[in-house]
């Protein structure tokens, strides 16, 4: 359902990423790893037209995201957890999103269910919110249309073990029931947990992409990482 | 794969549901909104409701149950607030990184822009109502209670400028928000514009020319006092041009093209 051919992305004369292709299913976890500036952000946005490819293309359900027919209805998307207006409560904020993709109010109160925020925290503004909450009001968020596919950068940051557990549960489901689910994380033994495929990034390449079994060969997932992101990492680049 | 079939995905699993576009006027309902939401958009719309009709009614209880003169009052405190109201509007969601959330949700950033516009402009209009509803009672009380006729100078046609001019000025405070995208930045030319007019225009002859041209405070003044003839209407274009028209699509042209981070 998601589908990177050959994505590269020059940003300041600096190869951003660099000849990126993978895809996503249907029912499945796909989790984007990668250590910090290797370019997980980047190629999220690029997905949802929020940045441009500088060659190659990403679609989502054949297309490029701009194309479909309202796609936040059928592509959810998370982005940053601080970007949510501090003065807005988190009611407010799902309520312009709810707005704007003509859904009724109840949606408003079903996404906070899910996501396991009350509604006296959802009276209040966003800017009193820990990290955890502005996570789960923002996986809240994307969750507003229904859609078939999941875009979260980051999902885990800033959530704590029980917040983790919910995480890991809620995006299992979403998968089992037939979403497509793309993650980006840094967090290896968090995506170890939910993830049926992994693509390992570093300074913007593609260094290996499987299922779990495929890449770990029966080493546990950090070992793999490390191994793989070695050439790339920044103090021996 | 058209949108108005349910394609199944390609495991054969879950449908996948349908979206529609967003039409226009749920944009500018939303937007319209958010000018509301926060508690810094209440208090400067109460700031502008109230200064509005604050001046309004000590002009007209100091100089006597004039409306024109006191309708022109509320253009002072009009001029000022109604750019930066515009400003704050269009940058926003650059400020707040909202639009992250907004281009998502809505990835025809031009029409998000249009829709962004919009309330603003209903806003100058409102606030000119507002202004001349207030003028109004100031007048009648004040010649009621103090029995002097009342001066009834307003035209429906100095009306209609008067609003065209707070309606410009607000036009100013979007194309310049859009432009720089800065909130403090687009504040700052928007107020600072008169006051270098001011000096430009004492430069000689070629400065005068040049202020008389561009200063779209000068070059709007004859629609207020409905005095305007060709050649003003030909120094407004051109000032609408220069402040309003080039700016707005620079920033509209900007927008699409900017990674949104």
């Amino acid at each position: 359902m998601i589908e990177f051919n050959h994505v590269s992305k020059l940003y300041k004369g600096v190869k951003a990423l660099d000849d990126v292709s993978f895809t996503v299913g249907a029912g499945s976890v796909t989790a984007f790893l990668g250590p910090n500036g290797a370019g997980k952000s980047t190629a999220l946005r690029i997905l949802v037209g929020l940045s441009l490819a500088t060659s190659g293309a990403a679609t989502v359900f054949g297309r490029a995201y701009a194309e479909l027919d309202g796609p936040a209805h059928r592509v959810g998307t998370m982005f940053d957890p601080n970007a949510y207006h501090p003065g807005r409560t988190g009611r407010e904020t799902l309520t312009l999103g709810a707005m704007t993709l003509g859904l009724p109010r109840r949606r408003v109160d079903e996404v906070l269910d899910l996501v396991g925020l009350t509604h006296r925290e959802s009276r209040r503004a966003v800017k009193g919110y820990s990290l955890g909450m502005r996570q789960r009001l923002g996986v809240a968020h994307a969750l507003l249309g229904r859609p078939g596919v999941l875009v979260l950068d980051e999902p885990g940051n800033g959530l704590d073990p029980q917040g983790m557990r919910w995480m890991r549960g809620l995006l299992r489901g979403l998968a089992d029931s037939g979403c497509a689910v793309l993650l980006s994380s840094h967090l290896l033994h968090e995506v170890e947990e939910v993830a049926d495929r992994v693509v390992v990034v570093g300074h913007g390449r593609v260094l290996a992409q499987g299922t779990m079994d495929e890449l770990n060969r029966g080493r546990n997932l950090e070992q793999t990482f490390f191994d793989l992101t070695a050439g790339a990492d920044r103090s021996t680049a | 794969m058209s949108d108005h079939v349910v394609p199944v995905t390609e495991d054969g699993g879950a449908p996948v549901p349908m979206g529609e576009p967003t039409p226009f006027r749920r944009l500018v309902a939303v937007e319209a909104r958010k000018l509301v939401d926060t508690r810094s958009g209440l208090i400067l719309t109460a700031v502008l409701v109230g200064l509005t009709v604050a001046s309004v009614v000590a002009r007209g209880v100091v100089v006597g149950p004039r409306a024109l003169t006191a309708l022109g009052t509320a253009g002072i405190a009009l001029g000022t607030l109604l750019p930066v109201l515009g400003i704050l509007t269009v940058t926003a969601e650059w400020s707040h990184r909202t639009a992250l959330t907004t281009f998502a949700l809505e990835p025809r950033r031009v029409r998000v822009l249009a829709a962004k516009c919009l309330p603003p402009l209903i806003a100058a209009v409102a606030a000119s109502l507002l202004a001349l509803l207030a003028a109004v009672l100031v007048t009648a009380v004040v010649a009621e209670v103090r029995h002097v006729p009342a001066t009834w100078d307003v035209s429906p046609l100095v009306l209609l400028g008067w609003t065209g001019v707070n309606v410009l000025v607000v036009a100013e405070g979007l194309a310049l928000g859009m432009l720089l995208m800065n909130a403090p930045a687009a504040i700052v030319v928007c107020l600072a514009g008169p006051l270098m007019w001011g000096v430009v225009a004492r430069l000689g002859a070629a400065g005068e020319a040049v202020a008389g041209w561009l200063d779209l405070n000068t070059t709007a003044a004859p629609l207020a006092s409905a005095e305007m003839t060709g050649g003003d209407l030909a120094r407004l274009v051109v000032s609408v041009a220069f402040w309003i028209a080039a700016p707005m699509a620079a920033g509209l042209a900007r927008a699409v093209r900017r990674e949104v981070t």
